[in-house]
């Protein structure tokens, strides 16, 4: 024991460096959007920046629209994440609350639901929107990107809302309340970590949503961030200091709410894939 | 249990599950169906099409470049499954030591999972540009990462892994701490080394949740379009392609729907089969 006392400093100090070397790369992404054009193709590149400029972030800014891009990936995600929470809560609960072989065969069903990749669904997306009236609107964006993260908010949701205790519910059916009252007074309270955990995950998957931003939106004024990386970085010539620098951006809002939720977010997603 | 059977949860239950059957389990046999269409730009908006039986897969299966690019996919998901397990599982034992820190540290790896795939893939490319790129300032020579053909599938390979492998740590992780402690003192009791107790109780210990890790790995990996798309576009000479991606080019580049849903159906095949594997790992879990 004296000797694992002893031993943890260095342990950590160990860890400190493994860390900051594996997420080097993200270091070198914000630094990287910081430098000028001339230091961005410096030879040996510079760690630091020898004269640290918000060019390339101006630039962005006044030239490529950047707000207007974070605009619609916003758009985009903000309701994918209400409509997930609010489905995935209902469905959730159903799932930890019914026994039956309908319920089983509805939990199969989700499981084997999550796993198509969303790039081999595109062309009946395409097909199923375009019958519905909605190509080129951020709804087709937002309708398929949620059948994406409501399979995943299930999984990770059902367990979660088996461990709140049905005594509670039933002392609340006792004293009058409905079923609906129950769920909505009762068990979405206690529920509200796990379902803002669930939240976040599913914002920053929309946050990241490419393939149907690309394939259902084709008007340039409607697409999201990550196309708007992406037709910097298609054609083999990049400024990458722009596009280091609207990359930074545009990810700042899932590092923070990483950041604020990390130990949550680390204990939905065990509970979720493993149980 | 009172109420149990209350209608609302039937409600509850319906709407989730009739999304995803409208949303995901529709188009998917729609796409298996176009796969035996003759489907054309003339044609897309309508469902009655010319049926061609399995014409589509003929032309696909005889397609050299398939062939390779199904390769690619088995090579890219082989290689993401051993390396994320491999460092993940060295990863997650280095932090089930007790020191100051470990669980925010090992939290924090997962930032890098927290990223969208695009960006992954820009920041990579940036990182693997072979003249200014700072990978190659360090190993002091200008590796074409991925514009060599026999490079761009390992450098894409590599950009996944660091990707996806915090993940896969986590869940390991949280696999090791399920883990109870007796064995281990009767272990030591016995005079069995660090290599012992791993090789005879942690690994078996951790056995099913590696393969239900292995199959969620497979099931992300197969998914993987962004990141490539962004890093290489599949080229060159399709030499970092996968099936996905493949697909999206005959479907959205060349209008050829019918095969690109055909190429599809091997995708879904693929990760059907993975996706049963870890149902049935999970089940087996619960019930022991």
């Amino acid at each position: 024991m004296i000797l694992a006392r002893r031993r943890a400093p260095l342990l950590t100090l160990i860890a400190v460096a493994g860390v900051a070397l594996y997420l080097f790369p993200i270091y070198w992404m914000f630094v990287s959007g910081l430098k000028n054009s001339a230091e961005i193709f410096a030879n040996p590149p510079t760690l630091f920046p020898r004269a640290p400029s918000l060019a390339a972030f101006e630039h962005v800014f006044a030239r490529e629209d950047v707000l207007r891009y974070l605009r619609n990936s916003l758009a985009i995600a903000v309701p994918v994440t209400l409509l997930t929470v609010a489905l995935g809560a209902c469905g959730g609960y159903a799932l930890s609350r019914l026994r039956s072989r309908l319920v089983d065969a509805a939990l199969f069903a989700v499981l084997m639901l999550q796993v198509f990749p969303d790039a081999l669904l595109a062309t009946p997306m395409f097909i199923i929107f375009k019958f519905l009236g909605l190509l080129n609107t951020l709804a087709a964006v937002i309708l398929a990107t949620t059948s994406k993260t409501l399979a995943f908010a299930l999984v990770i949701l059902r367990p979660m809302f088996r461990q709140v205790p049905i005594e509670l519910e039933e002392a609340s059916l006792v004293d009058g309340c409905n079923r609906f009252q129950t769920f909505w007074r009762i068990v979405l309270p206690i529920m509200h970590i796990p379902l803002i955990v669930v939240g976040a995950l599913s914002f920053v998957q929309a946050y990241g949503q490419f393939v149907y931003a690309l394939t259902l939106l084709s008007r340039q004024e409607l697409q999201p961030a990550t196309v708007g990386i992406y037709s910097f970085v298609g054609a083999e010539y990049a400024d990458w200091n722009r596009v280091m620098a609207f990359s930074s951006v545009f990810v700042v809002p899932i590092l923070v709410l990483f950041l604020v939720l990390q130990r949550r977010i680390v204990a939905g997603l065990t509970a979720g894939a493993l149980k | 249990m009172i109420g149990s059977r209350s209608p609302l949860l039937f409600v509850f239950l319906a709407i989730p599950i009739l999304y995803l059957l409208a949303l995901v389990a529709f188009p998917v046999a729609y796409n298996v169906a176009m796969s035996l269409q003759e489907v054309t730009l003339g044609n897309i908006a309508t469902f009655a099409r010319p049926w061609v039986g399995f014409d589509n897969y003929r032309e696909v299966l005889s397609d050299p470049d398939f062939r390779k690019v199904l390769l690619n996919s088995l090579l890219f998901v082989a290689a993401n499954v051993v390396a994320q397990l491999g460092i993940g599982l060295a990863v997650a034992l280095y932090f089930s030591q007790r020191f100051p820190g470990v669980h925010f540290l090992r939290g924090l790896l997962l930032a890098a999972w927290m990223l969208p795939a695009l960006v992954v893939g820009a920041l990579w490319k940036w990182l693997f540009a072979t003249q200014y790129g700072v990978i190659n300032f360090v190993i002091g020579s200008p590796v074409h990462w991925l514009a060599d053909p026999s490079l761009s599938l390992a450098s894409v390979t590599i950009a996944n892994v660091w990707f996806g492998m915090p993940f896969s740590m986590i869940l390991i992780s949280a696999a090791l701490t399920g883990i109870p402690l007796e064995p281990y003192e009767a272990a030591a009791l016995d005079g069995a080394g660090p290599f012992q107790r791993f090789r005879y109780i942690t690994l078996p210990a951790l056995r099913p949740a590696l393969l239900a890790v292995a199959c969620l790995i497979t099931i992300y990996t197969m998914r993987a379009f962004d990141l490539i798309f962004a890093m290489t576009g599949g080229g060159p000479l399709d030499s970092s392609n996968v099936l996905p991606l493949f697909s999206y080019q005959f479907t959205f580049q060349q209008f050829r729907f019918g095969i690109g849903a055909a190429i599809g159906t091997f995708a879904f095949i693929i990760v059907f089969a993975v996706a049963l594997l870890y149902v049935h790992t999970l089940r087996r879990e619960a019930v022991e």
